[in-house]
């Protein structure tokens, strides 16, 4: 009985690796170029769209594009480990949305040491501890998350007239991108001295922890008017909090990143607004920057991506 | 531990003949045959440069599935160990910011990460709680400590001297390799040649027995389960040299990585049955595995998928070539 299942396990085995290899030799034959890039997470809209933009890109620029991502957000050792295995890979340029701003930074002096070009997206690299390794990052897309927060905030005191409780919902701490928008919501607040914000709570980027911290928030200040959530995902969770607690219509929710869901969201009337970054700009961006640089072209060390409020105002 | 052979008046089998009937051979031949496939699969694999690449990649996982191995060798479970990896690393990061020198902090770190392990040992012997609740609280408790020392906050910006673990290399070879190869030797040793070890397996084999037969078993899983605080610690340690940052969100799910590299390497869930070895080995297949899937350019999605069926395989192929002595002790 156990030979049997050696055998079959063996076969198994044997069969699953021959696919994979032949799948491989398809990817391999050609001589294009292998573009990597490498996003935080596949389990958000926001990165699918970059991905989807990038590969349409890629495909046009004739470069072969592997995209990878941990299979948790927040495992930023993970992030390190897909980088360097594509450094082994030797891909051609690597382009890196950062899990972490401090913590990818020696990924990045790997990626200098084995010459292979860098870019990141969407988030940016501490500078201080950039420069403090002596990395080398080719150019920046993306899009200024402080205008994007300030819109946000702007656009949340217009609305409440200048006064009102409102709640926040941040992302992972120390996550440049939800800092920097928090950054700009609340200078943006803080022209609005009527408006108080009651209660500030990470909910990690994620629906079902920003359902249940804004639960939470409902029980512990009942009359907030108002929440903003630093991405769509966490601004959909808290929506669904506001109904299930029997409050729509008396909550205006405004998110960040303009996904599909949240558009729909706003044309249902659930939610009051989002910012609309454009992630498949970004991610063609980021392929024709990876073209310039084999190119050996000269590129600007920063390339903005415009930012807007959805719906126009 | 001793495996009746099934007849016992029959010479002794040839030395290969014991090596693929010892614990670790099922495993270690899995190994073998996916760093063959590798090879054949992609020309990037089998270069100095990616298998220390590898090796280094498994230090984070390896180490802390050290003492995880301990604590299921007593049939036990500690699912704190990620959230505890976060805690050690905080203080560690909180006394070096401090201006306290490496061996301060990473004292502080170890006595946190031990700290946390004897509490669930002591749940576990002496408040009688199944091990998968004690550690399930703690679980949740060591990573609310972490959040609120940190501040929610990662920690970074540390001396060369934290940082020259994971940049330093011994002839080639990264220095944190050798220090979880060192870990693992240690280990090895205390399993199989001190009075520690050998409660170890007699607790997991059978505990009332070893309870009867005079092996302090309160006092022993006190001291398993702190071993397993203790790998945390020294995770945490590699962790921090690796990405120059502590974080109050690393480790998240670390708990289950390190079972997975327990188990792929032949260490029954039930107890009394298995080896550091096969935990090293086990752990190597995971980082042979997810580097593999990356240099390829497998989907993240597939990926996942891979993983789970390299887990499900290990141990269809470990009761297979076991069967029958698994029949004969249990």
């Amino acid at each position: 009985m156990h030979r049997f299942v050696l055998r079959a396990v063996s076969l198994l085995s044997c069969a699953v690796l021959l696919v994979l290899t032949a799948c491989n030799r398809g990817g391999d034959s050609t001589d294009r170029p292998v573009v990597a890039l490498v996003v935080k997470t596949l389990n958000n809209q926001f990165f699918i769209d970059m991905e989807a933009g990038a590969r349409a890109a890629a495909d046009s620029l004739g470069f072969d594009l592997l995209v990878q991502a941990p299979e948790r957000e927040v495992d930023v050792e993970r992030q390190m480990q897909i980088v360097e295995n594509l450094i082994q890979r030797r891909v051609r340029v690597l382009v890196l949305v950062p899990n972490g701003s401090r913590e990818l930074v020696p990924a990045v002096l790997k990626a200098n040491a084995a010459g292979i070009p860098l870019l990141t997206v969407d988030t940016r690299l501490d500078a201080a501890t950039v420069q403090a390794a002596g990395a080398q990052v080719v150019s920046f897309i993306g899009s200024d998350n402080v205008d994007g927060g300030r819109i946000a905030g702007e656009f949340l005191a217009q609305q409440l007239q200048g006064s009102g409780a409102i709640a926040v919902l941040e992302g992972i701490p120390g996550h440049e991108t939800g800092d920097a928008r928090l950054r700009g919501f609340r200078e943006s607040i803080a022209d609005a001295p009527g408006i108080r914000v009651v209660a500030s709570q990470t909910a990690n980027w994620e629906r079902d922890q920003a359902f249940n911290v804004t639960q939470n928030i409902l029980q512990a200040h009942p009359d907030i008017t108002a929440i903003f959530a630093c991405n769509d995902v966490m601004a959909l969770g808290a929506i669904e909090a506001i109904a299930a607690a029997g409050r729509e219509g008396s909550i205006q929710v405004v998110g960040f990143d303009a996904q599909d869901d949240a558009r729909a969201a706003i044309a249902a009337g659930r939610m009051a607004a989002t910012i609309a970054q454009n992630p498949r700009e970004m991610g063609r961006l980021a392929m024709l920057t990876a073209a310039r640089v084999l190119a050996g072209e000269v590129i600007p060390a920063e390339q903005p991506v415009a930012i807007s409020l959805v719906p126009e105002r | 531990m001793i495996r009746s052979s099934p007849n016992v008046d029959a010479p002794v089998p040839p030395l290969w003949h014991r090596l693929l009937r010892s614990r670790e051979a099922g495993t270690g031949v899995g190994l073998l045959v996916l760093c063959l496939g590798l090879w054949i699969a992609t020309p990037f694999f089998a270069t100095v440069d990616n298998l220390l690449n590898v090796a280094e990649q498994s230090t984070i996982v390896g180490t802390l599935a050290i003492g995880m191995t301990f604590v299921i060798l007593t049939g036990g479970i500690d699912l704190s160990v990620g959230s505890v990896v976060a805690l050690a690393g905080v203080v560690l990061a909180l006394v070096l910011r401090g201006g306290h020198g490496v061996p301060l902090a990473m004292l502080a770190a170890f006595a946190a990460g031990i700290s946390a392990g004897a509490i669930n040992g002591a749940l576990v012997a002496f408040g009688r709680l199944p091990a998968f609740i004690a550690t399930l609280g703690m679980m949740s408790v060591a990573r609310g400590v972490a959040l609120v020392l940190a501040d929610g906050r990662p920690i970074s910006g540390f001396p060369d001297a934290l940082r020259a673990l994971s940049t330093t290399r011994v002839g080639g070879v990264p220095v944190s390799v050798l220090i979880m190869l060192a870990l693992f030797a240690l280990a090895h040793f205390v399993l199989h040649y001190t009075m520690l070890g050998r409660s170890t397996y007699a607790i997991g084999g059978n505990e009332e027995a070893s309870r009867l037969a005079g092996i302090p078993v309160a006092r022993t899983k006190v001291i398993i389960y702190a071993i397993a605080g203790a790998s945390a610690a020294a995770t945490a340690v590699l962790l921090l040299a690796r990405l120059n940052s502590a974080q109050p969100i690393a480790g998240i799910g670390y708990e289950l990585d390190a079972i997975a590299a327990v188990v792929i390497g032949g260490t029954s869930l039930l107890g009394g049955a298995g080896s550091v070895t096969g935990t090293l080995i086990g752990a190597l297949i995971m980082s042979v595995l997810r580097n593999g899937l990356n240099l390829l350019g497998v989907s993240s999605y597939v990926q996942q998928i891979a993983i789970g069926v390299v887990i499900v395989v290990a141990v269809l192929v470990d009761m297979a070539l076991h069967k029958r002595s698994q029949t004969l002790t249990v």
